[in-house]
This record gives structure tokens, sequence and C-alpha cells, in this order.
């Protein structure tokens, strides 16, 4: 390898004398590379750059390119610039999707936040069979959503006969019209929704519920605070940093629901739970003969541009705990 | 060292070979021309069928392929949905025969989006024998028929026939009026506790079934051809229509407790005995029995109530479609097999008898009424080859059969169809979900939206 | 998590919850206690098991009782034959079939670009590494929707390649393998491995290749079990984008192909049909319970 590499190393030796050192690396040529292993480390990260590549970055910038174009797949895309976007804010359903998804995320919060995070003080008092209980929680969280969404719609049949109205009807209530009225089909919808991811909300919990500082109950018990202060003020403080996440996490999840309208109303009835995503699915996917690709991604880049703040908020929040 | 480059060599043998088995993926579609040797096509199958109706299909692929030993069929499940169409021809995927709704016709001939076997449909025996508003469907501007119909239907007036039992109403006499389909669905679901009208709202069928009704009381919902057309969707019919969906539901509470149905889910519900009258397409029966199980005692049908001037039957069908991408002799073997499957049981009597014999052998319906693609008597005709063959009820079908030739058939709006019904989904909907529900405001919003897609189109 | 190691707490203490040992001596705290966590525990098995275990016994009883008493329990007895009919006649098997093979691709290249990619960007680390480093945690910021139509649109025609992936399983597979999250997790636990035993490997001659199969990839099998569960956990999950991706019934997974059966099945088979599909990943879960219930719950929530 030496006497290969020494008439090269004549050629460039005009350069000031060895100051540097044989190993400077911007004097590198390929054969360097090569010696040093730079193939197999390119092979290496092949799967990884060509998977990203293909299916990641390059869609990516597809998405950007696409918002100021019209397509249709069959003729040539052509440059319309922010017409798609236009087009999308004078969508009279886009009002109503954004307001949906706002009211799912109000709904999802009111049902999903607290009942979870009391639980999850509740179990973290637990002496025995604490894994049990987080079991059982976390359960309806392996259910496939598909077949949870399918099993509850045959819960929330209507008529007084439908599982759910059955049971309402044992303490006297009801038969409620659940999925079958505009004002009750999307608390129905997070009430589905709740159920099948409220066990990771309290698993989430239960973590950070061991890293609470104990010596601080004893010196509140010096005070005289009883549970529900120490509670109010020693647990619930220290927790702050988890539950600003989760409510992230949250709000980052609903902002993209899409399988319970879907599945459960078709975004119906009257477009009571149409959501965004469902509006953008309906762009590219639901009309007639060829979608609207282009407002299709304008709208997605409008939501990202909401969700990449979100998620950026939860990056700087979560860097200091998970390095 | 030498090791590593074994594995390097290894890895990127992986990755080629990775690369092969996709563009071997790519290219096992249909995309290779070969003028010389057997052709292969790919037709579609009804999805969700029993095991039955498979064997009945494969039988007759059999018949097909001994009679044209050079052709080699093979199915593929497939369900028409205008949403994927453009990225399932895009990508190739389509089989080389399939069926298409009359509303999308026009507008996949005028893109071009499917191929135009217009020459070679103009070779068939019976080309110029279609019921000519039917036969629009699948031509072009100038006449040529780019696609065949094989189905058409009218709307019909499905009725439970054990329910109306129950409620002390009469099967053989239906209702006849729009006032008798309240009365008798206010009976129905007084005395039975089960839905006594329900109504399709989901996926464009709300739209569909309203723009029926509202044909029927004697409104349209468009005016006008081409880029003239003007939407008219606040019409008096449909407001009518409208009001009487209304006061069925918030008055005589008689249809039911579920209101997001689709054609998929109200057949289920009818076919389950949870409904007492529904409006479809009168050709609905062999889909509520092989797909349903409903038993064909129950089922009875109906010609719709026509009230007002210039009220009609909205008539639609089906339209059998060959793949752009089919190369020319794809294209004419595709052809042969629409002859072959879907028009010879109507106009050859050797070809309607096997047919039957095959469906009735695998307990498939037989005789099942339908509104004729060509003229009664070549109807009548094919009725009469297999008459002996029929296994359902036709007595039940009697109600439709006895006056289905006596009323005008009215085709859907012409343009961008499926987009106008989706507008009306929504009011629908709310009719029936909403009690304080201003029709009035709901039909002028989608008066404008339906004027801003036709203008759009 | 500090509280629990502080020296010289004694093991007492670091047990100790919001109710001090001393509390929990009294009998009216133990009373109250004691309700609460049997009212929760009533609470769980109801909301939690409740809907499960009823789908396991309408899966086995026939239609009309499950429509007449759907809260009775066997009025008429029990109907195995809902499930072999569910497993045979309703194609189950197939679509299941279908669901475990595009579980395992999944699982394959996601582990396949997360360990290699982890692997160079943690040990090998070239000088694009940092690029690509950046560009992978990018995408992190991107959420999914937004890829949803040009993903879709680039599965119909690949870039360079100019083929359509459109009802074929690489359409799942291959944009699943393109989860920075992944990679972020695995290069994290690389990072946290003992250099010294990379350069003793390097000085006995291994090259990058043996060195990640051989030395790098048998220290990390927690990360890779974690990595695996929940591919294989979100390949099972997964809906909208094989709907998209696979429209051909014979290649559509359990997830997309149940609710288009839904209307064609008698519902004591479809109910059967719900119940199969839930068996396995309830199995994994059982089998998993810890990996699901550890911190790596933070990873499947976040993951979505």
């Amino acid at each position: 390898m030496t006497t290969l590499s020494s008439p090269l190393r004549t050629t460039t030796a005009a350069a000031p004398p060895s100051s540097s050192g044989p190993r400077r690396r911007a004097r590198r040529t390929p054969r360097d590379w090569l010696r040093d292993g730079g193939l197999s480390t390119l092979v290496i990260a092949l799967p990884m750059i060509l998977v990203f590549g293909v299916f990641s970055w390059f869609p990516i910038g597809r998405a950007l390119v696409m918002s100021v174009q019209q397509t249709n797949l069959i003729s040539t895309p052509e440059f319309v610039g922010l017409d798609n976007f236009v087009f999308v804010l004078q969508d009279p359903l886009l009002g109503k999707a954004v307001a949906n998804t706002l009211w799912f995320a109000v709904l999802a919060l009111v049902f999903g936040y607290p009942l979870p995070l009391a639980a999850a003080v509740l179990m973290s008092e637990v002496r025995r069979m604490r894994g049990l209980f987080s079991a059982l929680a976390y359960l309806p969280v392996v259910v496939p959503p598909v077949v949870a969404v399918l099993l509850w719609k045959f819960f929330y049949d209507a008529s007084p006969t439908g599982v759910f109205n059955t049971i309402a009807g044992w303490v006297g209530l009801g038969p409620f019209p659940w999925l079958q009225d505009a004002s009750s089909a999307m608390p129905s919808l997070v009430l589905e929704a709740t159920w099948a991811a409220a066990g990771g909300t309290v698993i989430i919990y239960l973590a950070a519920l061991v890293g609470v500082r104990t010596e601080l109950y004893e010196a509140a018990e010096v005070d005289g605070a009883g549970v529900w202060r120490k509670i109010w003020h020693v647990t619930l403080p220290q927790l702050r940093g988890v539950l600003f996440i989760t409510l992230i996490l949250q709000v980052i999840g609903t902002s993209q629901v899409f399988l319970e309208p879907f599945l459960f109303t078709g975004g119906g009835p009257n477009n009571a739970t149409l959501t965004i995503l469902m509006l953008i699915y309906d762009y590219a996917f639901g009309s007639s003969l060829g979608g609207n690709y282009g407002a299709a991604t304008a709208l997605s880049l409008m939501l990202a541009g909401v969700l990449a703040v979100l998620s950026a908020i939860y990056f700087r929040v979560t860097r200091p705990w998970s390095s | 060292m030498k090791s590593a480059q074994k594995r390097a060599a290894f890895a990127l043998v992986g990755v080629l070979s990775l690369a092969g088995t996709l563009t071997a993926c790519g290219s096992s579609s249909d995309a290779a021309d070969e003028p010389e040797g057997p052709v292969t096509i790919e037709v579609s199958i009804d999805a969700g069928l029993e095991q039955a109706a498979i064997d009945a299909f494969d039988e007759r692929i059999a018949q097909f392929e001994e009679a044209n030993p050079d052709i080699q069929v093979e199915t593929k499940e497939f369900t028409w949905s205008g949403t994927t169409f453009a990225a399932e021809l895009a990508g190739g995927t389509l089989p080389d025969v399939f069926p298409i709704p009359f509303t999308d016709g026009r507008a996949l001939i005028e893109r071009g989006q499917i191929a135009d076997v217009s020459e070679l449909v103009a070779e068939l025996p019976y080309a110029d024998q279609f019921n000519p508003t039917i036969a629009a469907a699948g031509q072009d501007a100038e006449g040529n028929m780019w696609a065949v119909p094989i189905a058409a239907y009218n709307q019909g007036l499905h009725y439970n026939r054990a329910l109306f039992e129950e409620a002390g109403l009469d099967p053989d006499n239906p209702p006849a009026t729009w006032d008798e389909v309240r009365e008798a669905a206010k009976a129905i679901s007084d005395k039975t506790g089960q839905a006594g009208y329900a109504h399709m709202t989901q996926s464009n069928t709300g739209g569909w079934i309203l723009t029926t009704e509202t044909y029927a009381l004697g409104g349209r919902m468009t005016e006008g051809e081409g880029e003239e057309t003007t939407a008219t969707v606040d019409n008096d019919a449909t407001v009518a229509a409208l009001e009487m969906l209304r006061e069925m539901r918030w008055e005589d509470n008689s249809m039911g407790s579920s209101f997001l149905y689709d054609w998929g889910t109200i057949n289920q519900d009818f076919a389950a005995g949870k409904i007492g009258m529904y409006v479809s397409g009168g050709a609905n029966y062999p889909n509520l029995f092989t797909q349903n199980q409903m038993n064909p005692d129950e089922y009875g049908v109906t010609v719709l109530p026509l009230e007002g001037d210039d009220a009609g039957t909205l008539g639609g069908g089906t339209l059998a479609a060959v793949s752009s991408a089919a190369s020319e002799a794809e294209q004419a073997a595709a052809v042969k097999w629409i002859d072959f499957y879907y028009i010879s049981k109507l106009t050859d009597q050797e070809q309607a008898v096997a047919e039957a014999e095959v469906a009735a052998e695998t307990d498939q319906p037989v005789g099942a009424p339908a509104l004729p693609i060509f003229d009664r008597e070549t109807y009548e005709q094919q009725q009469a080859w297999i008459k002996d063959l029929v296994n359902v009820p036709l007595e039940n079908f009697a109600p439709m059969t006895n006056q289905m030739f006596d009323q005008p058939v009215i085709p859907e709006p012409a343009v961008a169809t499926q987009d106008v019904y989706a507008a009306l989904d929504p009011v629908v909907q709310a009719v029936l979900t909403d009690e304080n529900a201003d029709i009035d405001a709901l039909l002028a919003d989608a008066q404008t939206q339906v004027q801003g897609l036709l203008d759009r189109s | 998590m500090a509280g629990n190691n502080r020296p010289g707490a004694g093991p007492a203490v670091a047990e100790r919850g919001i109710v001090s040992s001393h509390d929990r001596r009294r009998a009216s705290v133990r009373g109250s206690l004691g309700v609460l966590q049997g009212g929760l525990l009533v609470t769980l098995v109801l909301a939690g098991l409740g809907p499960i275990l009823w789908l396991a016994k309408a899966a086995v009883t026939p239609t009309q009782d499950t429509l007449r008493q759907p809260l009775g329990l066997f009025p008429n007895g029990i109907d195995w034959a809902n499930l072999t009919t569910a497993w045979g006649r309703a194609e189950i098997d197939h679509y299941f079939v279908n669901t475990l093979i595009l579980a395992v691709g999944a699982w394959f290249f996601q582990l396949l670009v997360a360990t290699t990619g982890g692997y160079v960007l943690s040990v090998l680390r070239p000088r694009y590494g940092n690029l690509i480093f950046g560009l992978v945690l990018a995408t992190l910021f991107v959420p999914a929707v937004v890829l949803l139509v040009p993903l879709y649109l680039t599965i119909l025609d690949v870039p360079l390649l100019h083929i359509s992936l459109l009802n074929t399983f690489w359409a799942v597979w291959l944009p699943m393998g393109a989860s920075a999250f992944n990679v972020l997790l695995v290069k994290r636990f690389f990072d946290g491995l003992p250099r010294e035993v990379f350069e003793a490997a390097r000085v006995d001659g291994a090259g990058p290749f043996r060195l990640l199969w051989s030395v790098v990839l048998p220290m990390s099998k927690p990360i890779l079990g974690v990595v695996s569960v929940f591919a294989v956990i979100a390949a099972w999950k997964d809906y909208l984008w094989p709907l998209l991706v696979l429209p051909d019934p014979d290649n559509q997974p359990l997830s997309v192909r149940l609710p288009a059966i839904a209307p064609y099945l008698e519902l004591d088979v479809f109910l059967a049909a719900l119940a199969i599909s839930t068996v396995l990943p309830i199995a994994l879960f059982l089998a998993f319970q810890r990996l699901f219930l550890s911190g790596a719950g933070l990873g499947g929530a976040v993951k979505g």
C-alpha cells in the first residue's frame, strides 16, 4: 500500500512540509477513504439513506412543491401559486373541520387527562398486585384500533336493545342516540378514543410518580399536611413536566384524528365529526374521479406548521429528561 | 478484512436483489405486449361473495376458456370506487375488465381514462339494439360506445313482507302513494318496533336517494346540459321530500334509530329484518340474497309512488369498461369476455340457459327481474328461455314487474353526479338527526355548493 | 429517577408513597385507601377487561342471542362454529397471514434501518454522519399527515426506479422503515455502549460488519426487543396507510379488511373475526408485559 501511495504523495509535496503530518484529513484521497473502510461504512449507511431518502425526505420536498401545483396524476402538473391555499382557506368546510378537531381535542382532554392521573396516583399507592392494576389499565391499548372502533360501533347501537342502551336502561337512563345525533356523536367518538388510549397515559404517569422525591412528603407531613395537600403541593408540582408532555402529545395526536370519525360516522351526521385529517383525505381520495392533491397537501402543510411548533416545544421540554 | 469485504459484497447483493425484485414487481403488470400466443386477461369479480357464487363464476370462466382456447382468464376482486380509480389507473392495478356505474361513464370517456373499444363493440350483433337512453351512458359525444351497458336498474321500494304481515299490512298490496308509505312505516314501527322506513345517508347514497325521492315528486336536481347545467337543488319537490322525512322521523318516529346507513349496511339491516321499507336499486335482490342471506319469502319490492307532473323513477346502471392499460390483444379478449359473461345470457338462448343452469346448480338466484338494457321484447324472451330454472319467488316481484314498464325512467344528474350527491348527504343527515334542522337553509347552502361544483367541472 | 437511590435512605423510606407508613397503620386511612383501590380495581376490570371479555363471549354466541340479550351469558348455548366459519369461510385466515407478513416485513426493515443507521451514526461516524443525523432528526418534526399524499404518489411512481409499489407489501414495509424515532432510540443505546470493547475488536481485526454483527448487536438485545415489539404492534395497528396502498383485497391486512367485510358477514361471524384479530396482540402483550409497562410505554405513546 505504501509503495502505491508514495508517488501521489510526492506530487502534493509542494504543500508546506510535514507540519500537518500525513494524516491531514483535508488531503484525503478517495483511496484513503476506501482504505479507512469508507465504502463499508457507506454500504452500512445505505439502508438508512435510501429508505429515508425515498420515503421521507423526497416526499417532504414533494409536499412543498405539490402545494403550489395542480396535479391529477394524468396530465403534467401545473404551477398555480398559492391557489391551493386560497381554495382551502375559502372552503366552508375548513372552519367546521378545525372547530370539530378542536372540540375533539378539548373533549379528549376533559375525558382523558384527569382520569388517568387520578388512577395513576391511586395505583402508585397500591402495595400488592400493582402489576395487575397496570396490566388491566393497559389492556385496551393493545386491542387493534380498528377492532376497538368496530366493537364500540356495535355497542353504540342506538336502539333500546343496543349494548350501552341496555346498560343505561338498568339505571333508568336512555336510550341515547350516541353516534346518530350531531351533538352526541363527537363525545361518543372521544369516549372510545379515551378508552383505547388512557392506559398508555396511566403508564407514563406511573413511571413519573416513581421519580417523585419522597423526602418532600415527610417535610409536608412535618407541616401537618393531609393527603390532599400532599398531592396538591408535592406530587402534582413534581409531575409538571410530564403533565405538560402528555398534554402536548395528546394535542398532537388528537389534531391528526382520523380512524374514529372515518369508521364510526364517516364525518357525519351533517359533518359534525368531520376532522381536519378527514378533510385532507376527502380532498385527496374522497372526490369522485381523481383527487385534489394540491389542496390536500396545502392543508397538510398548514396543519404541519401548527404541529411543528408543538413538537418543537415538546422536544425542548423533553431534552433535559432524556439526555 | 476479508470477511468484511465478503459481507459488504453480500450486503450489496442483497440491495441489488431487492431492487431486482422491485422491478420485477413493477413489470409483472400487463405492460408486455405479446401479439402471438395466448392472451391472459384479468376480469373483476364482486367482493364478499359466498363460495357458491365464486364457484359459479369459475364455472363460467371454464366455459369461456373452452370456447376461446387462446384466452386465459384470471379473476380479481374489484369494487368500483371513484375515489381510488385514478390512483389504480396510474398504478396499473386495475383488472382488464371492470364494472363502472353509469354516473362515472361519461367523465371517464371524456378524459380517455378507459380504453376506446368502440370499434370492437360496434361489431357485436346487438350493438344497435340497446335502449337508447341506456346506451348513452357508455357513449362519447359522437355516439361511439366505449363502455357496454351490462345492467340497468330503476329505483324501487323494497319491503319486508314478514314485517308487513306482523304490522297487519297486506304484503301483496304495498303502498302506492307516499302518504301510504308514511302510514305503513308508522304501522310497522308501532307494531314491530323495527324501523318502518329507513334511509341511506352516507358515502353519497344520501344524495342518491334524495334525488330519487325528488324525481318521484316531480323535481330535478339540475337543469340544462353540458356547460349550461345549473343547479336546482332547492326545488319544491326536494323540500317536500325532506319535509316528509322530517315528519316520519320526528313526528311519527317511524325511521328507527340508525341514520348513518350506506348501501352495504342498509342491505345488511334490511336482510336481518330490522327495516320495513327502504328505497334502493330495483335489482338489489341478488345482493341481498348472496351477500346478506336474505330469506326470499320475506322479500318484497314495488315501484316508487310517482306524484306530480314530470315525476319519474330514477334509473341508472352498470357499464363494463376495459382498462386503458390493456394491450390491443387484451382489449379484444376483454370485449369477448364482456360479450360472453355479461351480454350473451340476455340475447342468446343457449347462453341464457347455460348461465341459468350454473347459477341454479350453485343456489344462486335465477330470474330476479331487472330493468332491461335492450327492449322489453328481448327481455321477456330471455325470461321465457330460463322460465324452468327460475328459483326466486317471482310473485314477490309482481308489484314491481307489473308496473315498471309504465313508469318513465329519468337518468341521474349528468355532470359531477357523485359530487352533487356528496353535497346532499349532510342535508339528509341533518334532517334525520336534528329535530330543528332548517330545511330551506340547508337546501340554500347545498344549492350554492352544487352550483360551485357544476361551474368547476 | 432521583428519589429511589439516595444514599443513606433506608428501603422503607424509599418504598413510601404519598401516604406515609405511619398513616397506613391507621384503620381509617387503610379503610378509605382500600375502598378507593377496590373501586379502581372494579372500574379497571369493567372498563378495561369488560369489552374484551364481551367480545370473547359474543364470538361464540349465536347472532340472535347477541342481538336480543347483548349482555346475557349464552342463553342458548355456545356456538364454537362461529370461529371456524370466520377463520375459513370469511377468509380471516388469509387476511391474518397478510397481517403477519406485513408485520414481519415491517419489523425487518425497521430493525435493519434502525440498527445499521444507529451503528453508522453512533460508532462509525463518517463525516457526512452529522448531516444525515440532522436530516433524520428533522423528520421527527414532520407529522405523518404531511406525508400522506406525497408519499402515496411516491409509491405510485418510485423515484429513479419508476415503478409502482401499489398493491405490493413493499409499499407498507419500506415507509415504515423510515422511522426516525427508532434510529434515535438505537443510536442513543449504542452511544452508551463501552467504546473500549469496539477498539479491542478492531485491534483483533474485526471489520465494520463483523463489529456490528458479532459485537454491537449481541450487546443490544434490550433495545432490539423494544424496537421489535413496537414495530410489530405498529404494523398490526396500521389502518389508513395500508388502506391507501393495498386496494386489492387479496393483499389487505385484517385492519383494512374487517370494516370492508362487515356489511357482508353475519354478526356472530363478524364478532368472531374481531376476536380472532385481537388474540395475537393480547398474547404479545401478556408475554412481554414488562416491556410494555416499563418506560418503553412512553415510546409507544410517542409513535402513536
